[in-house]
């Protein structure tokens, strides 16, 4: 049982919700998956005046293939993610990070729209967009905006989306011809959250090469690779990857899964070894 | 306040008005009676309240109960006709001591049946890793993987004890 009084409204379409955002504004909370905001409301940690249900909008669960990018709306849950064909196929990074994600109820339910607007600063989804290139739509009652990942993630659990604003769909590029990916978890039991996450993507030839590393700082950290893989893996380039790692990596907080130190050192070891195997899946 | 909730449950269709403050897993057991869905953490961790909403296991205690209006929802009290026949999977946990205090079971059985559902012959570590949004505090998990993998020989085998292929 929650304990704060609150108003509850489930729209069936997006356009109602839009103007039920920009009616209540800051007064209103988004309920999606309800995996982290309604413990939070039974904990009394988020104490909205209005709860608006997203559940019952069937027009933002979709997944799409739209040429050069795969369209995900945000309503999505976590299990489609992971075992959805087309992005097994154009973005398989994405599917292994969607499938480590909690547990099987978690996926059934939660969400990749409430999990981006969360921002958890250790989630699974984060270090995957920025090496993917994402790009966020943003949409209000007035406006319809798109964000680049880099640009949406702005703080501990802040994100671009504004009070009246919903994150409704995620425009996730194809892996170009050839590229390797990888994403990588460092947790302590299966169903906990990442420790420490990298994700990777190499394009064929080594033209490019991103790795993106979470819970190393108030939000995933990218950093641009490809002048350390000119001549492709060594232990040489592996090493200039690992002392990159450790210099962005330099906010990290410390929490019972790990002290600051232990988790820069294992921004080393993770942004290492998903190089080395996102460097395999070339072809 | 209250808001108006209707739902199926285990076949049978619900009218009810509910306090807007409670989660599906209060619903379940203070306004429909069926008991059988545990609350353990309230916070989406233990799986003691998972049931299967659509036909998919999730943690009732994370649902607004007002949110599960015009839902189908199936309880461990759905499982089974009668107290006396228990369903394949109730029996295996029964005849392998699947359970001690009995507190996390209903979640256990639930998500045993969406495993076998999936993957009707999983391996040990596929158990593990389908049981793994609900915590026992009890038995140390070997005697409910134990109890999984006898849940499945049955039901491929008519809900029969014995082996299965
Ligand atoms: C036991 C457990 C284990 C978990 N393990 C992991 C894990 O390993 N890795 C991981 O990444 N996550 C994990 N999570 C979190 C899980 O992924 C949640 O699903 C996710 O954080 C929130 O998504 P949701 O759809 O449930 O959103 P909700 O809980 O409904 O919402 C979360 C927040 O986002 C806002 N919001 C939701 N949707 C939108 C939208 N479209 N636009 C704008 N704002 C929105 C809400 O208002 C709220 O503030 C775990 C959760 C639990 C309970
Ligand atoms: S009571 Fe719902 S997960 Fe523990
Ligand atoms: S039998 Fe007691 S918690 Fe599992």
């Amino acid at each position: 049982m929650i304990s704060e009084e609150f108003e509850f409204r489930a729209p069936t379409k997006l356009a109602e919700a839009l103007s039920l955002l920009e009616r209540y504004g800051d007064d209103a909370k988004i309920l999606a998956g309800g995996m982290s905001l309604v413990p939070m409301m039974t904990l009394g940690l988020v104490r909205p005046k209005t709860v608006i249900s997203f559940n019952h909008i069937t027009d933002l669960n979709f997944v799409i293939d739209a040429k050069d990018v795969i369209r995900i709306g945000a309503m999505t849950r976590h299990d489609t993610v992971a075992h959805h064909d087309l992005i097994k196929k154009h973005l398989p990074l994405l599917a292994t990070a969607a499938v480590g994600i909690g547990d099987v109820q978690v996926r059934h339910r939660g969400t990749i729209g409430g999990s981006l607007a969360h921002a958890d600063p250790a989630a699974d989804y984060p270090p995957v967009m920025l090496v993917a290139g994402a790009q966020f739509r943003i949409q209000s009652a007035k406006g319809d905006r798109m964000v680049k990942a880099a640009e949406f993630f702005t703080g501990l659990m802040q994100t671009a989306v504004g009070a009246g604003e919903v994150l409704s769909e995620i425009h996730v590029p194809k892996l170009p011809a050839g590229a390797g990916s990888a994403y990588l978890r460092l947790h302590r039991v299966e169903g906990s959250f990442p420790i420490v996450n990298a994700a990777a993507v190499i394009e064929k030839g080594f033209k490019s090469a991103r790795v993106a590393i979470g819970g190393v700082g108030e939000s995933a950290v990218m950093i641009d690779v490809t002048k350390h893989l000119s001549k492709g893996v060594s232990d040489q380039s592996l090493r200039a990857i690992s002392d990159a790692a450790y210099d962005a990596s330099g906010d990290a907080y410390g929490d019972l899964n790990g002290d600051t130190e232990y988790r820069r050192a294992m921004a080393r070891v993770y942004a290492q070894r998903v190089i080395k195997a996102a460097a395999a899946q070339i072809r | 306040m209250k808001t108006p909730v209707e739902v199926t449950v285990n076949k049978k269709k619900y009218k009810v008005e509910v306090d807007t403050r409670m989660i599906l897993a209060d619903m379940l057991r203070e306004e429909l009676r069926l008991t059988g869905t545990h609350i353990g953490c309230g916070t989406g961790n233990c799986g003691a309240c998972t049931v299967v909403l659509n036909g998919e296991t999730v943690k009732s205690c994370c649902i607004i109960a007002a949110d599960a209006n015009g839902q189908e929802i199936t309880t461990i009290e759905g499982l089974s006709s009668s107290a006396t026949e228990l369903h394949p999977i109730q029996q295996a946990f029964v005849e392998n001591q699947g359970l001690q205090c009995g507190y996390c079971t209903p979640g256990m059985v639930l998500s045993t049946l969406q495993l076998l559902k999936d993957n009707p012959n999983p391996t040990e570590d596929e158990i593990r890793h389908g049981i793994s949004g609900n915590l026992c505090r009890c038995t140390g998990y070997q005697f409910i993987v134990q109890s999984i993998q006898d849940a499945a020989k049955r039901l491929s085998n008519g809900g029969q004890p014995g082996a299965s292929q």
